[in-house]
């Protein structure tokens, strides 16, 4: 199992005097879904935020797995990303393959056919020249998805990719999210508070408790061990 | 032939020019002065010394203020946002105050000649607005919120509004009055050597504002999406604010602080074109705003008559119902 992603004694926070969660250490391997749990409020975004890079770790190191380049190991997938109005989903899409465009940010030929390809593969192909500001939310988290793929990272981060969404549309994403893991061999780590259907999609959990413990493992194993019942009930 | 409309547009009106102004002219004598031949000198002069880099102040001054209000609506995310939203103008309008009231001041007699006046003024005003943009790029390294450098921009053209105020109280009438002229707007007094400075400054700002384009589509999505695609936003915006400085500032300097286009344009590109990717705005956004200067300045040269109006005014009431027409069609003005 290949790991990408290698967090090594890191706390995250905003500021030094006062860390959100200290002395994380945790790994991510390539081709799993990984659910991060926890409370509201106890670091969850911070620390995505922090593995994406948009925010400095106040301590330890973030490792990217071999063969990733460390400009360009994750995409990150906010809770509510933004749209812009008279926007195509098409060109919404294509504006992850930033790196890989000319200076005008035009496609070639080749790029092109990555973001149809990736359209294809979200289902949001019948969507391509519509406004992306008249999507519903869950078409829209499909679009945020999609332009995270192009990006063609290794590793996907998304901060509560359901949340805001109806159970059917829930199910899609979660659905796609481990397609992604599956087929095209990609760590997704994303943050939640649906707890039923982290279970039936995610390999592992990452449970940050309010004692300040990150604890790791499967589904399986977090609830034999109390964890869960202890965050939930 | 859809999108090749607004370009024929900006050519007629560009022609109606300088057909059209406030001392009457046949067609065929300016038809024939621009051609050189058979036309009197004083309507050779007439057409290429006043009314040729007239329409050409005006085309610069159009498609700058449009673009750069595109950059600072995109770069801040807000409808509202003008090219000077940073305190450009008010910085511009501080340099010109030292120089116009300050002269009358320590009684130094330069605005009794013209040359001289006009160019101080113009110098003064770049250095104001450049003043301005030094202080909020040396900000923009310490914040990391654009929104906190949008309000300290508006912030620092209040202080400078507020000095403005203060050296108003001083001053004579004579001096008042230059600096009221100078805020309404002219398109009248860049001629020769100041044209030609006003179009590289021009030139190099819109050359500039083109490479922001691919940046730009990025941050309209949100500036934690640009960064986790490696973009610098410390660069970005650094380009943007040296694109803006040299647009604006230039536009302000030699014409004055020519209000509306900037926020309004970029309104009436999008509603146009239902297009806000920046390959499509920039250019739409530089060609409309050029459309519209143009024809503030022939409204304003009241065709016939011997009156001239302040461009300034006339761009305001032309604008104003277009972006009533746009909120109330739309019911809201989306970035």
């Amino acid at each position: 199992m290949s790991v990408i992603l290698d967090i090594v004694n890191v706390s995250v926070g905003y500021s030094r005097h006062k860390p959100l969660f200290e002395h994380i250490n945790a790994q991510l391997v390539r081709g799993t879904v990984t659910g991060l749990l926890g409370p509201n409020g106890i670091g969850k975004s911070t620390l995505l935020k922090t593995i994406a890079g948009l925010l400095p770790p106040l301590q330890g190191s973030i490792r990217h797995g071999e063969g990733a380049q460390k400009n360009n190991f994750c995409a990150f997938v906010p809770s509510q990303p933004l749209r812009a109005a008279h926007f195509s989903v098409r060109d919404t899409v294509s504006t992850g393959r930033h790196r890989y465009t000319n200076w005008l940010g035009i496609e070639d030929r080749e790029g092109k056919q990555i973001v149809e390809n990736v359209l294809e593969r979200t289902g949001i192909k019948h969507l391509a020249e519509r406004n992306s500001a008249s999507l519903s939310d869950g078409e829209f988290h499909r679009v945020a998805i999609a332009r995270a793929l192009v990006q063609d990272t290794p590793l996907i981060l998304l901060d509560e990719p359901t949340a805001f969404l109806d159970i059917a549309n829930k199910r899609s994403i979660a659905l796609l999210l481990r397609k992604l893991a599956l087929e095209e061999n990609k760590g997704i780590l994303f943050s939640t508070h649906d707890l039923t259907l982290a279970m039936e999609q995610c390999d592992y959990f990452w449970i940050m408790t309010p004692e300040g413990e990150l604890h790791r493992g499967t589904p399986a194993l977090m609830q034999e061990n109390g964890i869960i019942d202890r965050l939930y009930y | 032939m859809k999108r090749l409309w607004l370009p024929l547009l900006l050519l007629v009106l560009m022609v109606a020019d300088l057909f059209l102004g406030s001392v009457s002219l046949s067609a065929s004598d300016v038809w024939a002065a621009l051609w050189g031949h058979g036309s009197s000198d004083i309507v050779q002069k007439i057409v290429w010394n006043f009314r040729f880099p007239k329409m050409v102040t005006a085309l610069l001054a159009g498609m700058s203020l449009s673009v750069c209000g595109v950059q600072m609506q995109t770069l801040f995310r807000n409808p509202l946002a003008d090219p000077y939203v940073l305190g450009i103008s008010s910085g511009a309008g501080l340099g010109v105050a030292f120089f116009v009231m300050g002269s009358s001041l320590f009684g130094v007699g330069m605005l009794s000649v013209s040359w001289m006046f006009d160019l101080g003024t113009a110098a003064f005003a770049w250095m104001g607005a450049l003043a301005v943009m030094l202080l909020v790029l040396a900000a923009s390294r310490r914040l990391k919120s654009n929104m906190s450098l949008l309000i300290l921009g508006i912030m620092t053209g209040s202080a400078a509004s507020a000095l403005i105020g203060l050296i108003q109280y001083f001053s004579d009438a004579p001096a008042l009055k230059s600096y009221m002229l100078w805020t309404m707007g002219s398109f009248g007094n860049v001629t020769g050597a100041r044209l030609l400075i006003m179009t590289v400054l021009c030139l190099s700002g819109l050359l500039i504002s083109v490479y922001n384009i691919k940046d730009l589509n990025v941050l309209l999505m949100g500036e934690e999406y640009a960064q986790n695609l490696g973009i610098s936003l410390t660069k970005v915006r650094n380009r943007i604010f040296l694109a803006t400085t040299l647009l604006a500032g230039s536009v302000t300097a030699f014409c004055g602080p020519i209000g509306f286009i900037g926020i309004a344009v970029p309104h009436i590109s999008r509603m146009l074109f239902r297009n806000a990717n920046h390959r499509i705005l920039i250019p739409a956004a530089a060609l409309t705003g050029a459309c519209m200067m143009i024809l503030a300045d022939i409204i304003s040269q009241l065709p016939g008559t011997q009156s001239v109006l302040p461009v300034n005014t006339v761009a305001a009431l032309m604008g104003i119902p277009v972006i009533i027409y746009v909120i109330f069609k739309n019911r809201a003005v989306d970035l």
